[in-house]
């Protein structure tokens, strides 16, 4: 019996010490298609944002280019439902779980600490509101930020995920004294 | 204060304009060289003089931690003096985030709702209102990546000297600096002041001195504008048309030597001699970005002169508010050679004037003979008194030409702080690690980088060395079964009704006859008609495609598809997306690969009848999702088997613990690249250097040539590619088996005396056990025309014979992949 791990299984303290958790089982589906498509589905057209999806959300990552995310296990119904109703017409529905963990991030510092690698404005008077989602870099490591009520979403490419909690730690601990 | 150390040093100014007191700091963290007058003090430094040059010790150096901070905000104002936070409290006042910097260690009276960060230099302004700040901390540096809609300049201004004798003497210093630590520090920096004015400032110094308990004397070369405050009263002597025509005192200053206007001569006692020769606007920050300057008569100076970024404002001091000055930049008075204008470079205007002399006439060439300008301060209190007497000895206008041009930084940075947290094994670049990686490094596995990925280069077992533990792996693949954590090959998927169609443009070969469940091994080249990559295509669906690239070119195929897609077919219905993570790969080789893969329960007919080579069967291993290719990159038998990244831990435990009993061991990378050299498979990268075509690769086979188009067709016609003695990748056995070739070893036909021409190079050099001998692959000209023939390897001990053989060493005819 295979048991599933995510890519930050035994850094528990550490995450614990940053203030996040791992969310690694996350059903995560990647939509290509045009966008008066994705406007049928409720997929939304203003960059850099997500919506609410039901029990889903969905993150608007390029201008035809979505990432739904949903409660672990879903992933499958997830893609039958797009495709089911994206029939006509040239899509790509895959499922991209795994491709990405999610740290996410509860400190309340945590933007002070994302700013410590990420050259976006991280602020609320700047506009980085829950809802917010960008495609950037931390350090030097992608990431897709998804701003949420307390808390931020880092998804970041697992063989990648150890090195941006060793970088979010290190600042913190310069940072916290 | 405790334990701090004391030492002399001849200050000149008050803040990073400083030319002369430089400080080693060694504790409580090493700085090579650093203005003293930049410094602040804390408990348990230790600094020592650093005249000229800083030095880095041997040993590991405590450097102060840094991290980076970006920021973004409305305004930014650099400087604190009542300009800059005036601007700041206009601008907190209208809304919008505001950020104060300033280099001093305190921001007198905040304004409200702004954020400000004393000892914090703007080290450079670019484009669309970035400004780099690097903030000194006494624990902790920060370097603030500043993104502002407008930026104030509000730097104020630096006094500078005047040229006269023997004013590079330690007890020389600015007016406004003697002002400043008896002000601000409380600090009387000599009983016995002689002052030199040439502006209301000077006289204001004076006036502080003489309150402050000091005798002063005040020389007033020439006329200074403006009104001057009443300095007899404060029992100050005021002595006009006096000049200073030298200095004398060891090691700091006793007395100053003056003349009068009518030719007087008089030696007076002085511990301190303060010079106020004019401001000069601290513009060097503005004059980086493209801001201009106009010459100020009243100020007798460089001045904004309104040119620059929409964005940028000056304001206050820098943008001319100075106090009136009398335009002296020298004394006529004393030996040219001991008026310096430069106190860092020791440079003086007999200096200025030889370089004048040889013909130069810009302050920019003259900079470079002088190197004034040059060193760590930047020619702050040099630049516009170097100008002046340019022009002064070319008989031109005050005002012809300005200081030499600044750049970034305005203040020295460690590059410690520039580091920031980007230092370190850990952290200077990510190390990426598959989900097998724990399983690995519990074995026992010998890690090699590529790229950024750490991979297993070998499993040796106990007391086995590395070259046991390849010669081992390599002879359990061909006689068993071995598993290749193979998650770091690049992989993405290609979807959308043009699927076919585009990949037959990137491919030499064709993808769109592959049916589904089918696989086919393809290259892709560049526009030269190169080789860039190669890997393996696969039909998930009539417009579905996963693609296999090499692991260090998963991103550069992922950019080229998007490139092409993006600018030259954006027609196309096709979306690629990067899967490489989201599938962790056991691929598992060897004879005994059927049947370890059969202990796994999977949900697919492995009899080769209905699963044959270079096919893909999607169900279930060992209960898990799973994407099974029988693809081979050893000659072996094959299954790559495909799961979701969270079941690759278990999965890998899982291979190792079905595969025991058959055999199956683990090997890395380096039985790899051995054992598919044995086969003749390239690695592009290694067996192709950006010169090498699919027919110099013995792969001109696949290449299409019913017209249809691909990257790098038409190049494929130009005659250089189809000359005949190109060099071609073929076999190499050394005549000498136990001998192995140094990789990039050089080919020649005969011996001789150098130079001696070279006809191709080894690119793959590896013993085989399972020949039970060393060879090698090698790019030579015309090599499949010598295929049989002998050429000799050109080795440093001396020429080493060798056979030049077919590339596939084991297996040609490929039985056993079946």
């Amino acid at each position: 019996m295979i048991v599933p791990r995510g890519p930050l299984a035994d850094r528990t303290e550490e995450l614990a010490r940053l203030g996040a958790t791992e969310l690694p089982f996350l059903a995560q589906v990647d939509v290509r298609c045009p966008p008066a498509a994705a406007e049928r589905l409720g997929l939304p057209l203003e960059p850099n944002t997500a919506r609410a999806l039901g029990r889903r959300e969905a993150l608007w990552l390029g201008p035809d280019e979505w990432l739904v995310v949903g409660p672990e296990g879903e992933a499958a119904a997830i893609v039958a439902e797009l495709d089911a109703a994206l029939p006509k017409g040239p899509h790509s529905v895959l499922d991209a779980s795994d491709a990405r963990t999610v740290i996410e991030l509860h400190a309340p510092d945590r933007l002070e600490l994302l700013a410590t690698g990420c050259g976006l404005d991280l602020d609320p008077r700047g506009g980085w509101v829950p809802g917010r989602v960008a495609q950037t870099l931390f350090a030097r490591a992608q990431v897709v930020l998804h701003e949420r009520e307390r808390s931020t979403r880092v998804f970041v490419r697992p063989s990648f995920a150890g090195y941006v909690l060793e970088r979010l730690l290190a600042a913190a601990e310069l940072l916290r004294r | 204060m405790t334990g701090v150390q004391t030492c002399a040093l001849p200050i000149f100014a008050a803040g990073v304009e400083e030319p002369n007191a430089y400080v080693e700091v060694g504790a409580p963290s090493f700085e090579a060289i650093v203005a003293a007058t930049a410094v602040p003090v804390v408990d348990g430094m230790e600094v020592s003089p650093r005249p000229g040059m800083g030095r880095l010790p041997g040993g590991d150096v405590p450097a102060r931690p840094a991290v980076h901070t970006h920021r973004h905000v409305e305004t930014l104002v650099i400087g604190g003096g009542p300009a800059g936070r005036a601007a700041a409290a206009e601008a907190a006042a209208a809304g919008g985030r505001v950020l104060l910097v300033d280099e001093r260690h305190r921001i007198d009276d905040p304004p409200e709702g702004v954020l400000c960060l004393p000892s914090t230099t703007a080290s450079g302004i670019y484009d669309d209102g970035y400004v780099v700040c690097y903030e000194r901390g006494v624990e902790l540096d920060r370097v603030w990546h500043v993104r502002a809609r407008r930026v104030v300049l509000a730097t104020g201004a630096h006094e500078r000297t005047v040229a006269f004798a023997g004013n590079d003497r330690p007890g020389v210093m600015l007016a406004g600096a003697v002002r400043t630590y008896l002000e601000r520090y409380g600090v009387l920096c000599g009983e016995r002041a002689v002052v030199l004015s040439t502006n209301v400032w000077g006289h204001e110094a004076a006036l502080a001195l003489a309150s402050a308990g000091a005798s002063v004397l005040l020389l007033e070369p020439v006329p200074v504008p403006g009104e001057v405050p009443d300095l007899a009263a404060a029992g100050v002597e005021v002595r006009s048309g006096w000049v200073v025509v030298g200095t004398e005192g060891e090691p700091a200053l006793a007395a100053v030597h003056l003349a009068g206007p009518a030719g007087e001569r008089e030696t007076v006692p002085a511990d301190l001699l303060a010079v106020s020769g004019g401001w000069n606007p601290t513009v060097q920050l503005a004059r980086a970005i493209g801001c201009g300057l106009r010459y100020d008569e009243a100020g007798a100076c460089f001045v904004p002169d309104g040119t620059g970024p929409d964005w940028l404002e000056v304001v206050g001091a820098a943008a001319g508010e100075v106090p009136p000055s009398a335009p002296l930049f020298r004394i006529e008075a004393g030996d040219d050679a001991e008026k310096y204008v430069e106190l860092q470079r020791d440079q003086t205007v007999a200096d200025v004037a030889a370089a004048v002399g040889r013909g130069l006439r810009s302050v920019e060439h003259v900079k470079r003979a002088t190197y004034i300008g040059t060193t760590i301060d930047q020619g702050r209190t040099s630049g516009t008194l170097t100008a002046a007497i340019v022009n002064a000895l070319l008989g031109w206008d005050p005002g012809a030409q300005g200081p030499s041009n600044p750049r970034p930084p305005y203040t020295p940075i460690p590059y410690a702080a520039l580091a920031g947290l980007d230092r370190g094994p850990r952290l200077l670049d990510p190390i990426r690690t598959t989900p097998m990686h724990p399983a690995h490094v519990a074995r026992g596995a010998v890690f090699e980088d590529v790229g950024q990925w750490k991979r297993p280069y070998a499993f040796p077992h106990p007391g086995e060395d590395l070259e046991a533990a390849v010669t081992r792996e390599c002879l359990t693949v061909r006689r068993a079964a071995g598993v290749l954590d193979a998650s770091t090959l690049g992989k993405i998927e290609v979807v959308g009704p043009d699927a076919a169609v585009f990949l037959d443009r990137m491919y030499v070969n064709r993808m769109s006859t592959l049916p589904i469940g089918r696989a086919r091994y393809g290259v892709m080249l560049g526009l030269d008609g190169m080789v860039v990559d190669d890997g393996v295509a696969v039909r998930l669906a009539e417009d579905r495609f996963l693609v296999t690239t090499t692991t260090s070119g998963a991103a550069m195929v992922l950019d080229r598809f998007e490139e092409w897609l993006q600018t030259e077919w954006p027609e196309l219905r096709v979306w690629c997306t990067s899967v490489t993570e989201r599938w962790a790969v056991a691929a598992i080789s060897g004879p005994n690969a059927r049947e370890v893969v059969a202990a796994l329960e999977p949900s697919v007919d492995l009899d080769p009848a209905a699963f044959p080579h270079m096919a893909v069967r999607e169900g279930e291993v060992a209960g898990v999702p799973a994407r099974i290719l029988r693809v081979s990159f050893t000659g072996e038998r094959s299954y790559e088997l495909h799961v979701p990244a969270r079941y690759g831990l278990g999965l890998w435990e899982e291979v190792l613990r079905a595969g025991a009993e058959l055999g199956l061991e683990p090997y890395g990378t380096e039985a790899m690249h051995v054992l598919r050299a044995e086969k003749g498979y390239i690695i592009v990268g290694q067996d192709t250097d950006g010169t090498v075509t699919a027919e110099d690769l013995g792969l001109g086979w696949m290449v299409r040539t019913d017209g249809s188009d691909f990257v790098g067709r038409r190049s494929l016609a130009r005659a250089d590619l189809r000359r005949p003695d190109r060099r071609q990748l073929v076999g190499m056995l050394p005549e000498d088996p136990e001998t192995l070739l140094p990789e990039g070893a050089q080919l020649v036909e005969e011996a001789g005396e150098p130079p001696v021409r070279m006809v191709g190079w080894v690119t793959s050099s590896y013993r085989s056990p399972v020949l039970g001998r060393t060879f090698a692959l090698a790019l030579v000209e015309a090599g499949r025309r010598r295929i049989g023939t002998s050429l000799l390897a050109a080795l440093a001990a001396g020429p080493v014979p060798v056979r030049v053989t077919e590339p596939v060493f084991y297996d040609p005819e490929g039985s056993r992949l079946r």
